[in-house]
């Protein structure tokens, strides 16, 4: 088996999203990796004008306390 | 007029009077920048991804508002900053006018909060539901 490149899609496109709410943090841990930093766009796939908003609303949601700086697991 | 919208977070041991105290103080704050108040609501209980001025909890409490006077607005910002009720607090512009949510009974919601939360941390939403259809079946199984 040869490699076989998934082909990547921006996840808002495909369900419609316009808008991205900074409280909904269940859509936003998709775009952060387990060190709570956020996920490059050529990892994701997620379009130029989506990413932008994503940054923006976990960095928001970082600010009020509802999604880690840095998550290393120490609680 | 814009719409704006205010997460705060307060002091999680709070009793039912302090809080509701702290709602109202920040209720008159803002009517007096001639705002116009369109949610003030009890989000939940919830864990802080980080711990702010010693605490691990936090009860976070959302307002929906149209703006009032700018410089007074301002003011409040910075009362809110400094006061000692509010552990941190966020303004954020909103495009769109704010629905109305429903007022939830404020001591049920903070409950349902908890109960979600403990499932939250674990697992995505399939693997919950999987869960409590499991816990369901069980029970069902033994009053059989």
């Amino acid at each position: 088996m040869a490699f076989q490149t998934r082909r990547k899609y921006c996840f808002f496109k495909e369900n419609n999203i316009i808008e991205i709410d900074y409280k909904d943090v269940k859509l936003l841990k998709r775009f952060i990796n387990d060190n709570g930093k956020i996920m490059p766009r050529r990892v994701t796939g997620t379009s130029a004008k989506m990413h932008r908003k994503v940054v923006s609303a976990i960095k928001r949601a970082r600010t009020i306390g509802l999604m880690p700086f840095i998550d290393n697991g120490s609680e | 007029m814009r719409y704006y919208e205010i997460l705060y977070i307060v002091n999680p041991n709070f009793e039912r009077k302090k809080l509701d105290e702290t709602m109202k103080e920040i209720d008159n704050r803002l009517t007096e920048t001639k705002s116009k108040i369109i949610n003030h609501i009890i989000w939940g209980k919830k864990k802080l991804a980080y711990p702010m001025q010693g605490h691990k909890y936090g009860t976070y409490i959302l307002v929906h508002y149209q703006g009032g006077n700018k410089d007074k607005l301002n003011e409040f910002d910075s009362w809110l900053k400094l006061s000692d009720l509010v552990i941190r607090h966020m303004i954020v512009r909103i495009e769109k006018e704010p629905d109305v949510l429903e007022k939830v009974d404020n001591e049920a919601s903070i409950k349902e909060k908890e109960d979600l939360k403990s499932d939250k941390d674990k697992s995505s939403d399939d693997v919950k539901d999987k869960i409590s259809k499991e816990k369901n079946d069980e029970e069902t199984e033994g009053v059989e």
